[in-house]
């Protein structure tokens, strides 16, 4: 025996050399696999010690990440008769766990092997056999067995079942799955190993099912299963599904030793950390709603099963350091949450101040809070809230709402209520029938039963009779107030410069090429077509709606205005604000919009002219319809002309641009030469106006000519002009004899 | 009876020392002697076997903390010195130690910056903090240990670490895969079970990880230090059994002895759970 031991333990340190070799070149395997077979293999009758080791080496070879695919795969065949020969002979729970481990390395190499070679049987027989020595033992081995068959199954269901080709013209890179089988491969028929898969992974499940209470079992399989959720897409709903249905803390049930403690906490940890990994993988998964709802659930039937204290970890008994002044636990520092009690509330009626008062001192009891002014309230009053001790706080919310339901049992807290109470007091006296009970006379847990017990409520009649349904009218909202409907009409405006706003990047108006006239307004999306867009809003959309209205206001305007929202001049009020708030750059919306306004009040005059054309009647008699052009010319030029600097180019541009001028514009750019400073800029925006707008050019020329003269500090700039285009007022003044000073001046 | 398998060894060495069989030694109670008792509460009575025997069975550890450098280091240390086979490392981002202030930490990079270069900065940077707060020691104890700070993430189970066999503690885990994983902290416990799943589980090989929450300090390491070593050894010597029984009678025993040594791991737990009250501790079996 002795002398057995010693070449077994020479044969084992040779054995060792050798797999050192190996783990320092993976190249080695090669030639190392073969060459130990023979003294740990099939009828080599090896003593245990050598069996071990050989099924450690092999289980250590297939996993071993350093050797590559395609040596595994060579190698696999090799050793298949010596694992079928281990896994049926040596009763050792040592070599079966190995082997078992090295079969589920193998199984996909094997299965791999097969597709490339459909007319091996002889391997693939084998291997079955190992897998259905595994099967049989998966029920009835010790648990370190069980685990082991538990992964071989994983790793079977994850080869039987389809999984995702990488790249079809690579086959060589492809993970190893049932979609590489043809449906026509001999030896391994897809449908079948389909349907083996499936029972495989039902069996698998069950054991998260199954009433045992082994945690070893449980977290092998759940930690098995996060891989099969993630490469196989096919499969991962029936599994999560499986894990949704089990409950990790089952044991609460049985009685609470530390062990039984400690092995719930382990459950639940471990299927947290699997559907945390699925989460964190795949976060937009259909299924992450489902698994967060059932973490919750998991969560909260935790807290549910250990109590605080037994979560949270307690101070150690003695300080760790006794002479440390700072780690040394402080105590005496905690004051009692439940030290508040306040005064207690007196009986009978009680003001909200007593209810809601918690402190015995006199002094802050009288202090009247209002005194402090809101805005000091409002600074001070989060930065407290924050400091404010949570216990302390709850303690005190629970004092109150003690007190305030022992009030509301007690009596009626207001007269309105008692006066309630009172009639129906009444009401019984004068009718015995009637029943003022309107809280239910059983308690909450009669009335729960009995729902338990009533039919469920989902549950249709087996046939729906077909008789006619009435058609459903949905009754008619109630109208909206003057004051509902502007809320509503100025949230919708508002919301429609939103977009605007969202539109005025400088950016998105990008060089595009200029369409020329052959357009179309408002097609593309940008902010020109949205001022279009909301200028048409304002001028046509509502027209016609409130106009004969509008005409009786007119006509009797102390009635005083009905209906003040009107949706175009609301916008119009917004458009016109939002062209103020940055008019330099938004000269062009203005511009845009006015010409907008200005061809509906075309259009609404030509419309009413053909009105009054069909009924004949006298045009005097017809109502004239609203124009808005005028108007919004001036409020927008009364607004701009105070901020125009001397040497604005812009406001030539624009009332060269707007599709009318009149003499009230012509009024507003001559008050501009009120100022000193501007004269030049009206001057110039006139010439302009004379050179290039030829419509207008006599009413230009008549207010330069009114500038002349009646506005002094303009003569200079003006006679220049005057000279070119309307030389008899110059000459008209010369032949007075009294000549202005001005004049004067400049000769 | 409520036997400390500890002392299994001491027990056999005493019933072979004599031949007549004497008196039965008494029974070794559960509850802990409060004559005995250490500052963290638990009986301080260690197991006479601390150092396993050389040649016998021994499983291979992991430890893991956060930037494994105080609390996984001194229970690798631990481990190493009960010959032990171990390895360890952090599962941060980055290593992140204490700096001149809270908000201030020295942070450096896992798997390339050496503890003697970390301890030559710090050195140069303040010694007279650093020693106080006892970083330099660490870092000085950390350094005979082995070179560099190590993360779990980038680890390759499987893959040999024959470029790591000056480590202490590394006789035994040449493959590059272990047995037990116990980490020191539940976030680790996450990171390593969050990885363990990334990574898919191919070797096919079981792993039992197990968490013992130990605070950052170096007190708590030193106690959570002994503690791990403490089920390092219960677990090793389970496993050992384990070996032991073969043969035909080794399927059929009925006795808890003679179950297995994975499913007695959950026994194993309970019973050091009562044993270490303070140190709240979890398990799964992963894989590799």
């Amino acid at each position: 025996m002795n002398s057995g031991l010693s070449i077994a333990s020479e044969t084992l340190s040779q054995l060792e050399s050798a797999r050192a070799l190996a783990l320092s070149d993976a190249a080695y395997y090669n030639q190392i696999v073969p060459g130990v077979l023979p003294i740990i293999g099939a009828g080599s009758n090896a003593i245990i010690e050598l069996r071990r080791w050989g099924a450690d080496f092999l289980a250590e070879t297939f996993a071993s990440p350093t050797l590559g695919l395609e040596d595994k795969q060579k190698l696999s065949l090799l050793v298949l008769e010596t694992l079928r020969e281990n896994l049926e002979t040596v009763n050792d729970l040592g070599v079966v766990k190995s082997v078992v481990q090295a079969a589920a390395s193998i199984y996909p190499l094997v299965f791999r092997h097969t597709i490339l070679n459909p007319n091996d049987a002889q391997n693939w027989q084998i291997m079955a056999a190992i897998k259905s020595n595994i099967l049989r033992r998966m029920d009835s081995a010790p648990p370190g067995v069980r685990i082991c068959c538990i992964k071989f199954v994983q790793r079977v269901i994850q080869v039987e079942t389809p999984g995702l080709i990488a790249d079809p013209r690579r086959p060589e890179q492809n993970e190893i799955s049932l979609a590489l089988v043809p449906r026509d491969h001999p030896l391994i028929p897809p449908p079948n190993l389909e349907a083996e898969a499936s029972g495989l992974l039902d069996r698998l499940l069950s054991i998260l099912h199954e009433d045992t209470s082994d945690a070893l079992l449980i977290t092998a399989t759940l930690n098995s299963l996060g891989t099969l959720i993630r490469a196989r897409p096919a499969i991962a709903n029936k599994i999560l599904s499986a894990i949704f249905n089990f409950n990790p803390l089952k044991l609460a049930n049985s009685p609470m030793t530390s062990r039984s403690k400690v092995m719930m906490k382990s459950i639940e940890r471990t299927t947290r950390a699997l559907l945390m990994n699925i989460l964190k993988r795949n976060p937009e998964s259909p299924a992450t709603p489902r698994i967060q709802q059932y973490l919750e659930r998991i969560h909260r039937m935790r807290l549910d099963v250990f109590d605080e204290s037994n979560r949270k970890r307690s101070a150690p008994v003695e300080p760790t350091d006794g002479l440390d002044q700072s780690k040394r636990q402080r105590l005496g520092a905690n004051v009692p949450a439940d030290a508040i009690s306040g005064p207690q509330v007196p009986s009978g009626p009680v003001s909200v101040a007593q209810l809601f008062t918690l402190t015995e001192e006199e002094g802050a009891k009288n202090f009247d809070v209002q005194a402090i002014p809101v805005e000091i309230v409002v600074k001070i009053i989060v930065p407290l809230l924050m400091t404010v001790d949570k216990t302390k706080m709850d303690s005190a919310i629970n004092i109150i709402r003690s007190r305030y339901l022992a009030l509301s049992k007690a009596q009626p807290p207001t007269t309105l209520d008692a006066a309630v109470a009172a009639t129906r007091q009444q009401a019984i006296d004068e009718d015995e029938e009637y029943e003022p009970d309107f809280e239910p006379t059983e308690d909450a847990e009669q009335i729960v039963n009995k729902l338990d017990n009533a039919p469920p409520e989902g549950l249709l009649p087996e046939r729906v009779p077909d008789a006619p349904l009435a058609p459903f009218k949905l009754p008619q909202a109630p109208p909206l107030s003057e004051q509902e409907i502007e809320d509503y009409g100025g949230g919708t405006v508002r919301r429609v410069f939103g977009v605007m706003s969202a539109l005025d990047d400088p950016t998105s108006r990008a060089k595009a090429p200029k369409p020329g006239f052959n357009r179309l307004a408002a097609s593309n999306y940008d902010r020109d077509a949205w001022v279009i867009l909301i200028s048409r809003l304002a001028t046509r959309a509502a027209t016609g709606l409130g106009d004969p209205m509008e005409k009786v206001d007119s006509e009797y305007k102390t009635l005083g205005r009905r209906g003040t929202f009107s949706v175009g001049n609301t916008i119009r009020d917004a458009l016109y604000m939002y062209i103020m708030q940055d008019w330099r750059k938004r000269i062009d919306v203005a511009t845009s919009w006015l010409s907008e306004e200005w061809y509906n009040d075309r259009i609404q005059l030509e419309a009413a002219r053909a009105e009054a054309e069909d009924t004949n009647s006298d045009s005097n008699d017809l109502p004239t319809p609203t124009l808005h052009y005028h108007k919004w010319v001036l409020k927008l030029l009364d607004a701009i002309l105070p901020y125009l600097e001397s040497n604005d180019k812009i406001m030539i541009r624009f009332l060269s641009e707007i599709p009318d001028v009149d003499g009230d514009i012509l009024q507003r750019v001559k008050r501009i030469a009120e100022d000193p400073e501007r004269v030049g800029l009206t001057v110039n925006i006139l010439h302009y106006l004379i050179l290039f707008r030829p419509p207008v050019r006599d009413l230009c020329i008549d207010a330069l000519e009114d500038l002349w003269r009646n506005y002094d500090g303009t003569k200079t700039a003006t006679s220049k002009l005057l000279k070119k285009w309307r030389p008899e007022v110059l000459e008209q003044h010369q032949e007075t004899p009294n000549g202005s000073f001005e004049e004067v001046k400049v000769q | 009876m409520a036997a400390d398998p500890r002392l299994a060894h001491a027990r056999q060495q005493q019933q072979k020392l004599t031949a007549t069989p004497p008196p039965p030694p008494p029974p070794i109670s559960a509850q802990p002697d409060s004559t005995k008792m250490g500052l963290d509460s638990t009986n301080d009575e260690r197991p006479q076997s601390d150092i396993v025997a050389k040649d016998g069975f021994k499983l291979k550890f992991c430890t893991v903390c956060a930037s494994n450098q105080n609390r996984s280091m001194e229970a690798h240390l631990r481990l190493a010195l009960s010959s032990l086979p171990v390895i360890s490392f952090g599962t941060g981002t980055l290593v992140r130690l204490p700096g001149p202030s809270i908000h201030q930490p020295n942070v450096y990079s896992f798997n390339s910056t050496t503890y003697r270069a970390i301890h030559a900065e710090l050195s140069s940077q303040n010694a007279a903090l650093y020693n106080q707060n006892g970083l330099l020691p660490m870092l000085a104890r950390n350094l005979n240990i082995k070179s560099y700070p190590e993360r779990f993430q980038d680890w390759i189970p499987g893959k040999p670490r024959l470029d790591h066999s000056t480590d202490k503690g590394a006789p035994g885990t040449e493959s590059g895969v272990v047995d037990v994983i116990i980490t020191c902290e539940e976030r680790c416990f996450d990171a390593v079970l969050d990885d363990l799943l990334n990574k898919g589980g191919k070797l096919n090989r079981p792993v039992h990880v197990f968490n013992v929450d130990i605070r950052d300090n170096h007190e708590e390491a030193l106690v959570g230090g002994r503690a791990i070593l403490d089920l390092a050894l219960r677990l090793n010597e389970c496993a050992a059994q384990e070996r032991e029984i073969h043969g035909s009678e080794g399927w059929e025993g009925a006795g808890r002895s003679r179950a297995g040594f994975d499913e007695r791991v959950p026994d194993i737990l309970g019973e050091w759970q009562e044993r270490w009250p303070n140190l709240p501790a979890m398990w799964t079996l992963a894989w590799f």
